[in-house]
């Protein structure tokens, strides 16, 4: 863990300079269920921020709507300076605005390089070249995808499919890259291989919006975080304060044992 | 001997039709977990409008490929238009009546407006049969198989190694996903009813000489289509292939052998048994997601 630590960035970019995202008020239902009840949520240009809450609290939601698998049912989202409420997703990433899902779902039927070659579908017609070379990048990035470039995806572990769906999301060059329950299923090993790829990425100069349970892992690669529950944002703040905070070690740090 | 001869090429001719239409079933379920039930009429739309054309004094081939293009975009709007509204939710099933529904409208007003006696297609393949190992057989007939085997190799290379067959299998494997790299879903799946009418109206153009033109010729052979394509698997194009060439030869064997009117009997009876059987169909795999 402190190893995770001591890369977070240093110099944290104020989210106050020009947020590449912003939502405000939003609000998603299934039918009658309401699960996310007007969150108002920030990325600044440059920042690496975390959501972090229980299970149902309403984060995956959440994200959907930002990155338009659904529509929201209120509020609104701005992303890289216009108004993005209710866009498909396919046409968000054509903005810039790449998406990691929960669960991976990598393309289980195709090879791991067809699997990025369709990372980068919106701009292979016109950069065929940037395509290739993205790709040398990601493998250098991830040498795990390089050994099994022409291996099915399903044939996969768990980790390397982790793997390929960022290195999928990073082939549409993204502004902004959003993450849904990196942790999900993963061994704490490749967890500490993983995060460290996000704080280097971040410090290239990618926008990070990071969806966790694992509130420990959270707090310790982002620069701000918010505390979900119940579909509402309950408090958010800068994540080493966060760490020391009652409230989060009670609730998401399991100080009293519960975790 | 010469009769089994026969009955393999007729059989091959015909279930080479089957196959291309249960083709057209297997790229619209890919795509969208859904299909035009009536696809039958697509067929038809391929053979009829060749006719209407050549009516026109367009020469056979123009007049084939403009009846392909216009039997693929009006395949395409019942996709957006009789599909797409009806298949939002997850298990949807208004598509399956909405389809049956514009289809039977097809048929009914191209009886009005072609007439309901069948049309010869004139064709200089289908003009006097030659003799094949002691078998008589129009050259057209035999189009079809060369023609089933340039679409199945065609539809292979087309999802492997083009961008956009790419983008199908990654709409077929998962919707959301698909989305979210930046594939616009039904922008796919409209261009895989089209694809799969293109299909469809093709093998009706390539029958048309041999079995004459008419509003009703869709009927049965959508049927059947969509039969070998769940007895298959609806989900392996080369299983839709064998299937529906191995039904064709069946049903020119039991034709030869007891007659006509068993054939659709027994030949409907044999696909509900290997579906007792085979409930995943003969080359279906269960569909394995990893959620």
């Amino acid at each position: 863990m402190n190893a995770i630590t001591d890369l977070a960035a240093a110099e944290q970019p104020s989210p106050a300079s020009a947020p590449i995202l912003s939502v405000n008020g939003l609000r998603v239902s299934y039918g009658r269920i309401e699960a996310v009840r007007g969150v108002d949520l920030a990325v600044g240009a440059g920042e690496f921020v975390g959501i972090i809450g229980s299970n149902g609290a309403g984060k995956t939601s959440l994200l959907r709507a930002v990155t338009g698998v659904l529509k929201p049912v209120g509020g609104s989202v701005r992303f890289d300076g216009a108004d993005t409420t209710g866009l498909k997703s396919h046409a968000m990433v054509a903005r810039g605005l790449a998406m990691v899902p929960e669960g991976r779902m990598v393309f289980a039927d195709q090879s791991v390089r067809d699997n990025l070659v369709l990372g980068a579908f919106s701009r292979i017609g016109q950069d065929r070249a940037g395509v290739e070379a993205d790709i040398a990048r990601m493998i250098g990035l991830f040498p795990r995808l390089g050994e099994r470039i022409d291996q099915q995806a399903g044939t996969l572990s768990g980790g390397e499919q982790q793997m390929l769906a960022i290195a999928r999301g990073l082939l549409s060059r993204p502004k902004l890259l959003v993450i849904d329950e990196l942790s999900l299923g993963l061994a704490p090993k490749i967890l500490d291989m993983l995060f460290p790829v996000l704080t280097q990425l971040n410090r290239e100069g990618l926008s990070i919006l990071l969806v966790e349970q694992m509130a420990s892992y959270a707090l310790a690669v982002t620069h701000r975080t918010y505390v979900m529950e119940n579909g509402r944002v309950l408090f958010d703040g800068e994540s080493k304060a966060l760490a020391g905070d009652d409230r989060v070690l009670d609730a998401y740090l399991g100080r009293r044992g519960k975790h | 001997m010469e009769a089994v001869t026969q009955y393999l090429l007729t059989g091959l001719s015909v279930g080479s039709v089957y196959a291309m239409v249960g083709l057209g079933f297997y790229v619209m379920w890919t795509a969208a977990k859904a299909v035009n039930f009536n696809f039958g009429d697509i067929f038809m739309l391929g053979a009829v409008l060749t006719v209407v054309a050549m009516d026109q004094g367009i020469p056979l081939l123009p007049a084939a490929v403009l009846a392909v293009v216009v039997a693929a975009i009006a395949a395409a709007a019942i996709e957006r238009g009789f599909v797409r509204p009806f298949n939002q939710e997850a298990n949807a099933i208004g598509w399956m009546l909405t389809t049956i529904a514009v289809g039977t409208m097809i048929e009914s007003a191209t009886t009005a407006l072609f007439g309901s006696n069948p049309r010869g297609l004139p064709s200089p393949l289908a003009e006097s049969p030659i003799r094949l190992g002691g078998a008589g057989i129009y050259p057209q007939e035999l189009l079809l198989p060369v023609a089933l085997v340039l679409v199945a190799v065609g539809l292979e290379l087309f999802y492997r190694r083009t961008m956009l067959g790419r983008a199908m299998r990654a709409v077929a494997w998962n919707r959301t996903a698909a989305g979210l790299v930046g594939i616009d879903a039904d922008r796919i799946t409209l261009i895989a009813f089209g694809l799969a009418g293109g299909l469809g109206a093709m093998a009706g153009v390539l029958i048309g000489p041999v079995v004459q033109a008419s509003s009703t010729m869709g009927g049965v052979i959508g049927l059947k289509g969509f039969m070998v394509a769940i007895i298959a698997g609806i989900a392996n194009a080369r299983g839709v292939v064998i299937a529906g060439v191995l039904y064709g030869v069946s049903e020119k064997f039991i034709e030869g052998y007891l007659s006509t009117a068993a054939r659709d009997a027994i030949g409907f009876t044999l696909m509900v048994l290997l579906l007792l059987l085979f409930p995943q169909g003969l080359f279906g795999r269960k569909e394995i997601k990893k959620v």
